[in-house]
């Protein structure tokens, strides 16, 4: 607390202490709340549509019929969500969002076009595209927390704090994982620990655990029996799963974003995209059941030993992660996450049946679940959370260690040959980069514009040096412009004194040395200040017409205020 | 506030014509139907002068669409899924809880369904003869499956019923979850693998009460039944007989009425007779089936033969511990076929 005297510091403390705790319990269950309608609403569409084995099972006979709905559900759903999609933003909004509006303090795309892709979401999951739930849940979550923005509480950072309150409760109720839901939030979203955040964001995953797992009594969704790692080698197995997560979870984030370059440079309408990786999906159902859908029952058989055969699980596997590729790719709205847990079981599963004839071992669960997390890890870049939804899930220590191993060497090799994570890559295709830190990305997303000011002279190329030398009191610089508006250099006063009475401006002016265009951001501008010497740089449009000048002390002030802002930010206290 | 008083039903009931032809009413046979007889039956046929005549099926799939018409059964106590499946083939009647009487708000955690009115919650569960097992006794469901630590033979009923869920709960999978891989081919495959591992240990029963006989006269060291029926053996005939709570599926009767009922409004008023709190507490008195409905609980006392609190033995009682499962009467009703092709196919393979 730097700011006026003790005591209205500590009024300001019991202000806000009330308000932070309350704003997270309501988002904390209307975040909650939501996610668990959004599961809802996913288990009835998917019972609806003949998606679940449950509800498959009980056409069996009906071979055609089933086989026909196989194929044109998630093609049609393709088809609902693409035109869905279109009406509502033109593209499904995800993580990726939710990061960039944290990190860059923007507020989130509106809500109608929130609300829309949530919605394109659960037709996505409920029609059984082989797309994530999780991704969704957390956008919606953060669309509820970000409506906080339009309360005016005069508390710093606060609709970054909403995100985050809704987004860890959204992780909580999806998981029965409040710390996991905490910890994601700080660790994808966040990006830092201050205890302004800290407190608020712990609440609201309390709240989503409490209401999903004592008010509605979800149960988790992977007790796991298992007794411990018996023999001391099995952690270097972890380590080498580990190794081949990340390989894993390497190719198939290369392969999501290849399928994405592969659907923008198709001729194909972008809203029938989604309808025709559906019938990817369909057909490859018709021949195996496993991929449809979200897939909790192939979640649950990779825990058994011998439920699947080697080959099997190497043939899922491969068809699981085309499929996710494809629909992520083709514009189905939906996550990463989800595809990624399944295939990482399968894949640990499959580990464990390649090494299990050759020594003993603790059987399949450890190794099935470290596979769960060691890819999921590099692909959402949050190694932390991945060990403690583990945790959580299974309430199993033993597992928890185990899969720790290989999220750690997943994670590691992850990040250094593809990059934090999955969400880091999609915004960097947007020329949002967060691998240099926070404040870069956040000086890259501001630009010159904002400092620009239009109180500098400005000349024409054919007025007079002596009428020039006059205008410029006070000043040392006046920037040329031709008859169009265009920039065409700069004349300073040391050129002036040395002009004689008849010359023109055009005589005695120079090139500029530095120029700034509308979209140069306050990051490049900085790094490109070094040589320059004068009071202001010339702004320009895509003709080179003249917007303005931006001061260098206007530049190195917003540069300091944004270090600042960031470092005040990161260690805040209530 | 439930709608339910004893004396509209009673109007109802005494206001049915009193026919020379008994009322024929379909049971289960042993100690269940004994128990009923002195719960209901009798009851019934004091208060209002109607004769019953008790038959015995065991669901067998043809019961309805033979025996029913040539027998002239007017009421059957049958299993809810099979009532849910003769329901849409039509053969039983639709059933209006307002003309019974009754409101469905009394009823839980079975509901009255369309054409059926939940009656008795029983648990099929494994018992074990406990003479056979001296020293470690089986305690988890993952027993029944283990030849080697547990050897002797297991009597099953000859159906692919509880065995499938059991089968899956052994493998560790959570019960929340079981119906849901047994939608599935594979979770039908590792079901059967678990049955491929103790074949050679089967033998089948097809009556209810065999299962507690064969664990009596020592055929069998463990069997799957009707937890009131190895209650009943246990204290009649005092059998060394222990049973394993754990894994229990709990599911529950329900009274329908055939389509070719030729009593119907007789057979009505049995029913809204039946589905009082009273003789339902009565049956849970004799017999440890739990009622269908909640404000029959308060009315459940000691047995009358041997004075034994009968709440403890009863399917949902916590003291039996957690892992249980709720039979699904929908998926059963809907994957009947399934499953019997499957289990045929695996009785065939007899090695």
């Amino acid at each position: 607390m730097d700011r006026g005297s003790k005591s209205q510091g500590l009024a300001e403390v019991f202000r806000r202490v009330p308000i932070l705790c309350a704003v997270a319990i309501v988002i904390g269950s209307i975040a909650s709340l939501g996610a668990l309608l959004f599961v809802e609403a996913v288990g009835w569409m998917n019972d609806a549509l003949l998606i679940s084995p449950r509800s498959r099972v009980q056409w069996d006979g009906n071979t055609v019929f089933l086989a026909a709905a196989t194929v044109l559900v998630p093609t049609i759903g393709g088809a609902v969500v693409g035109l869905l999609v279109r009406q509502s933003g033109g593209r499904p909004l995800g993580p990726p969002d939710v990061i960039a509006a944290v990190q860059l303090a923007n507020p989130l795309p509106a809500p109608r076009h929130g609300f829309g892709s949530t919605l394109a979401a659960v037709i996505s999951l409920g029609s059984g595209a082989s797309v994530g739930q999780y991704g969704p849940m957390v956008y919606l979550g953060a669309l509820i927390g970000g409506l906080i923005r339009r309360f005016r509480l005069a508390i710093p950072d606060l609709p970054e704090i909403g995100i985050a309150c809704g987004v860890a409760a959204a992780i909580a109720t999806a998981f029965n994982a409040p710390i996991a839901g905490m910890v994601f939030a700080h660790e994808v979203v966040l990006r830092h620990y201050s205890t302004r955040a800290f407190a608020p964001v712990t609440i609201a995953a309390t709240t989503g655990f409490v209401t999903a797992s004592l008010i509605f009594e979800r149960e988790p969704l992977f007790l796991v029996a298992f007794e411990g790692v018996r023999y001391w080698h099995e952690f270097l197995l972890f380590a080498l799963l580990g190794v081949v997560g990340a390989v894993t979870a390497i190719c198939f984030m290369h392969l999501i974003l290849r399928m994405a370059r592969l659907a923008a440079a198709s001729s194909l309408p972008g809203w029938l995209r989604p309808a025709v990786a559906g019938l990817g999906v369909g057909l490859t159902g018709l021949w195996l059941p496993d991929i449809l859908g979200i897939g909790n029952e192939t979640l649950r058989f990779a825990t058994i030993p011998g439920a699947f055969g080697t080959s099997e699980l190497a043939m899922i596997i491969a068809a699981k992660i085309t499929l996710s590729a494809l629909c992520i790719g083709f514009g189905f709205a939906g996550g990463v996450f989800s595809p990624a847990l399944l295939i990482g079981i399968l894949l640990g599963a499959f580990f464990w049946a390649i090494w299990a004839p050759f020594m003993p071992q603790s059987g399949v669960a450890p190794y099935a679940l470290a596979g769960m997390m060691a890819l999921a890890s590099p692909i959402i870049g949050a190694p932390l959370t991945c060990i403690l939804i583990l945790f959580e899930l299974t309430h199993n220590y033993d597992i928890t260690i185990a899969a720790m191993v290989s999220v750690v060497i997943s994670n590691m090799i992850g990040h250094r040959a593809f990059g934090r994570s999955l969400f880091d890559r999609q915004l960097a295709g947007r020329n949002i980069i967060l691998q240099q830190g926070r404040d870069r990305a956040r000086m890259e997303a501001q630009t010159v514009i904002g400092l620009l000011r239009n109180d500098f002279p400005t000349c024409r190329m054919t007025d007079g040096a002596t009428q020039i030398w006059a205008m410029l009191q006070g000043r040392n610089t006046a920037f040329v412009l031709d008859q169009a508006g265009r920039l065409a250099g700069t004349v300073s006063l040391a050129d002036l004194r040395d002009a004689v009475d008849t010359a023109s401006v055009a005589e005695v002016m120079r090139p500029a040395s530095l120029v700034f265009d509308k979209a140069t951001s306050i990051f490049a501008a900085m790094a490109r200040l070094g040589d320059f010497v004068g009071d202001a740089v010339a702004v320009i449009d895509e003709s080179g017409r003249y917007l303005g000048a931006v001061p260098e002390a206007a530049l190195i002030r917003a540069y300091l205020d944004l270090s600042g802002r960031l470092r005040e930010e990161e260690n805040a206290a209530l | 506030m439930p709608r339910f008083s004893s004396t509209p039903i009673l109007a109802l009931l005494l206001s049915m014509p009193v026919s020379a032809e008994p009322l024929n009413v379909v049971s289960w046979g042993g100690a269940y139907e004994a128990a009923q007889k002195e719960a209901i039956f009798e009851p019934y046929s004091e208060q209002t002068g109607e004769e019953l005549e008790i038959h015995q099926y065991a669901g067998e799939p043809d019961g309805l669409t033979t025996r029913a018409a040539s027998e002239n059964w007017d009421v059957v106590d049958m299993v809810e899924d099979q009532a849910i499946a003769a329901c849409e083939r039509g053969d039983i009647l639709p059933l209006d809880p307002d003309e019974l009487g009754l409101d469905p708000d009394d009823f839980s955690p079975a509901p009255i369904r369309r054409c059926s009115v939940p009656h008795t919650i029983f648990a099929t569960v494994m018992a074990y003869d406990d003479r056979r097992f001296p020293g470690v006794k089986p305690n988890s469901i993952e027993d029944f499956f283990d030849t080697e630590r547990f050897p002797g033979a297991r009597g099953l009923e000859k159906r692919p019923d509880v065995i499938l869920e059991w089968a899956l709960l052994a493998e560790g999978v959570p019960a929340i979850q079981v119906y849901d891989l047994l939608s599935t081919e594979r979770g039908l495959d590792l079901a059967f693998r678990a049955l491929d591992r103790i074949r050679d240990d089967i033998i089948w029963w097809q009556n209810p009460a065999e299962a507690a006989e064969m664990l009596a006269d020592g055929r069998a060291v463990m069997a799957s039944g009707y937890n009131g029926r190895f209650f009943a053996l246990k204290h009649e005939e005092k059998a060394n007989i222990a049973i394993l709570w754990d894994g229990r599926i709990i599911s529950n009767d329900a009274w329908a009425i055939p389509a070719s009922s030729r009593r119907q409004e007789a057979a009505k008023s049995f029913i809204a007779f039946a589905a009082r709190p009273e003789p339902m507490a009565a049956l849970a008195s004799r017999i440890p089936y739990g009622p269908s409905r909640p404000d029959a609980f308060e009315r459940i006392g000691l047995n009358p033969l041997d004075a034994t609190p009968m709440r403890p033995h009863l399917p949902n009682s916590p003291e039996h511990g957690s892992r249980m499962l709720v039979r699904d009467s929908e998926w059963y009703a809907h994957t009947h076929e399934l499953r019997m092709r499957r289990f045929r196919g695996w009785l065939k393979n007899d090695r």
